[in-house]
């Protein structure tokens, strides 16, 4: 079932003293996200994914295109209803506490009394801030308040959570709390919409990622689909590879680095490289290993946004 | 039930930013400054002011209770309405700063119920100043006098009618700016646009003889709230005012409601208006 669908989304700001100049924060953005899956929408600050998320919650509003979540148009309130948010940057009342904060935000959800109260309560214990749940927030860390602000995204049950740079600020003790608190989620059935630019961390709790870059999305995918094995190998030698074997070895491969005793090695297939071993042997110099190399995220991001994609 | 969660969140934010206690403590100075300053004599024929009673003169044939309570009333409105707005003109920019108009706007409310009762709370806010400080002279008078002026509280509530309904061209003006300092000074030309378009006939009419400045002048003046006419006859509902020939020699001296019925349905468009316009933007 399909909770997310754009289709052709479009967002162009207005910007300057006249509102004369455009900025076009989203181009065309089609895309989709299942229900029960973790989706990451990757990208460099200024990509658009925080205007796409706003959208989605009609904290904006599109240009032009389509978007549904949950079947329903934008701007229904019952996506709100079963939504849940935590955007980036968030300011709280300051003259309030923490569990006074989530007390208000409940009430603006349509919860109350004692049910409410106990549901703040629990939600406080569980991101670590029920020793301070009566203090007032102005008094918080930076730390403090993501974690606070993540239990205000999860008091109405979502369905839906969309997460903004959830781990921003958040000692790294922390982020594997929020990770567990997303993957017991996950385990429930909720669907969970991450922007992060950490790409480390999506790629330890994603299902599928999608890759913006000035308002495009160059790549949708699951993990493993971006990060899988390519016929790249890292080849160990004993000895430093010389001058007139790096050219050779480039005569035979479009995609050599050689480094010392290592050298990297893009192939259009096995036999190939095999040529590329025979001929380090062929100038005596031993091989210690032959390790085929499996692209991170990271490693995949940055390729895609070099590549130029979406300029 | 969404909507009272988030006038009382107004109220309290309106309370806890100070300005609102400062409201609330010069209130309490000048009904503190009232108490120390009337009595009546000891056979009870007069009332007394630091000790001396009103010269016959200075009454213009009104009684002395209503003479106190109409210079009260006129005195401290101005300072009810200027200070009322700087107490709370920032309420609908701090619910739209960076970071926080998200989290409201993420809510499951719609737009113009958010706005709305953001509004209703400021109003509510100092309309509770009003009628507590309305109360407490009330009180006074009747315990210090032995007279119990309903006129007075009626009075008072329309004077914070009239405030809510002056509040509109502010929050419109917050909404448009994002900024207490405009609304505050928008607040501040309005109030005295309002009083010269009351007086327009005998004051800014004159400034250029021209049919098409005069009905601009008429149109500004049925479509923005009549703060100054709504305030004159809140001070009728006391009694007759002495300073009505202030107003021009065909100046009416009976209490009319027409000037809050005018402004309780220009300010309703500006709502509408200002509601109208905050379901467009884009936070």
């Amino acid at each position: 079932m399909t909770i997310v669908e754009t289709q052709g989304l479009s967002k162009t700001f207005r910007a300057g003293v006249f509102k004369k100049g455009q900025i076009e924060a989203l181009r065309d953005v089609s895309l989709s996200v299942e229900a029960g899956e973790i989706f990451g929408l990757l990208g460099p600050n200024g990509a658009g994914k925080t205007t796409f998320v706003k959208i989605l919650l009609s904290i904006s509003h599109p240009t032009i295109g389509v978007a549904r979540v949950f079947g329903h148009k934008l701007g229904a309130l019952s996506i709100r209803q079963k939504s849940g948010y935590l955007p980036e940057n968030h300011r709280y009342p300051q003259f309030l506490t923490g569990l006074q904060t989530l007390l208000l935000f409940g009430n603006l959800h349509g919860l109350k009394g004692p049910i409410l109260k106990g549901k703040a309560q629990s939600l406080l214990q569980r991101v670590g801030l029920k020793d301070w749940m009566n203090i007032k927030i102005k008094r918080y860390s930076k730390g403090m308040l993501q974690r606070l602000g993540m239990a205000q995204a999860l008091l109405n049950d979502p369905e839906l959570l969309f997460l903004d740079e959830p781990t921003d600020g958040v000692d790294p003790v922390g982020r594997k709390e929020i990770r567990d608190v997303l993957k017991g989620l996950k385990a429930r059935g909720a669907t969970i919409f991450l922007n992060s630019h950490l790409l480390s961390e999506v790629e330890l709790i994603c299902d599928r990622v999608a890759i913006l870059n000035k308002g495009q999305v160059l790549r949708v995918g699951t993990i493993s689909e971006i990060t899988a094995p390519q016929l790249e190998y890292e080849i160990q030698l004993e000895s430093a590879i010389s001058e007139r074997l790096s050219e050779t070895i480039r005569s035979i491969v479009r995609e050599a680095h050689a480094n010392d005793r290592v050298l990297r090695v893009a192939v259009p297939d096995k036999h190939v490289l095999n040529h590329v071993l025979d001929a380090i042997r062929k100038e005596g110099i031993l091989i210690e290993s032959v390790v085929p190399r499996r692209a991170s995220l990271e490693d995949y991001f940055i390729k895609v946004l070099q590549s130029g994609e979406g300029t | 039930m969404k909507g009272v969660a988030m006038i009382v969140v107004t109220i309290r934010e309106a309370i806890l930013r100070g300005t609102l206690i400062f409201y609330f403590a010069v209130g309490n100075i000048i009904v503190a400054f009232v108490a120390f300053a009337i009595k009546a004599s000891p056979d009870g024929s007069a009332v007394l002011v630091f000790g001396n009673p009103i010269p016959a003169k200075s009454l213009m044939g009104i009684s002395p209770v209503d003479f106190l309570l109409i210079q009260l009333q006129r005195s401290s409105t101005s300072a009810i309405m200027f200070l009322g707005i700087f107490a709370v003109a920032g309420l609908i920019p701090s619910m739209l700063e960076k970071g926080t108009a998200e989290l409201y706007l993420s809510k499951p409310l719609s737009r113009t119920s958010l706005f709305l009762s953001r509004s209703f709370g400021a109003t509510i806010a100092i309309a509770l100043n009003i009628l507590y400080f309305a109360l407490v002279i009330w009180t006074l008078f009747g315990i210090k006098l032995g007279v119990w002026h309903s006129g007075f509280l009626l009075s008072c509530l329309m004077v914070a009618i009239a405030f809510a309904f002056y509040f509109s061209v502010v929050a419109f003006t917050s909404l448009l700016t994002r900024s207490q300092g405009f609304a505050i000074m928008l607040g501040f030309v309005f109030w005295f646009l309002s009083s010269a378009l009351e007086t327009r006939e005998y004051g800014i009419y004159k400034l250029w003889d021209n049919q098409v400045y005069h009905r601009i002048l008429d149109i500004l003046y049925y479509a923005t709230p009549q703060i100054s006419g709504m305030l004159e006859n809140a001070t009728r509902l006391i009694g007759r005012n002495p300073f009505d020939r202030m107003l021009g020699p065909q100046a009416t001296a009976d209490f009319t409601i027409m000037p809050f019925v005018y402004s309780l349905l220009s300010a309703s468009a500006i709502y509408a208006l200002a509601a109208r316009y905050f379901s467009k933007q884009d936070y």
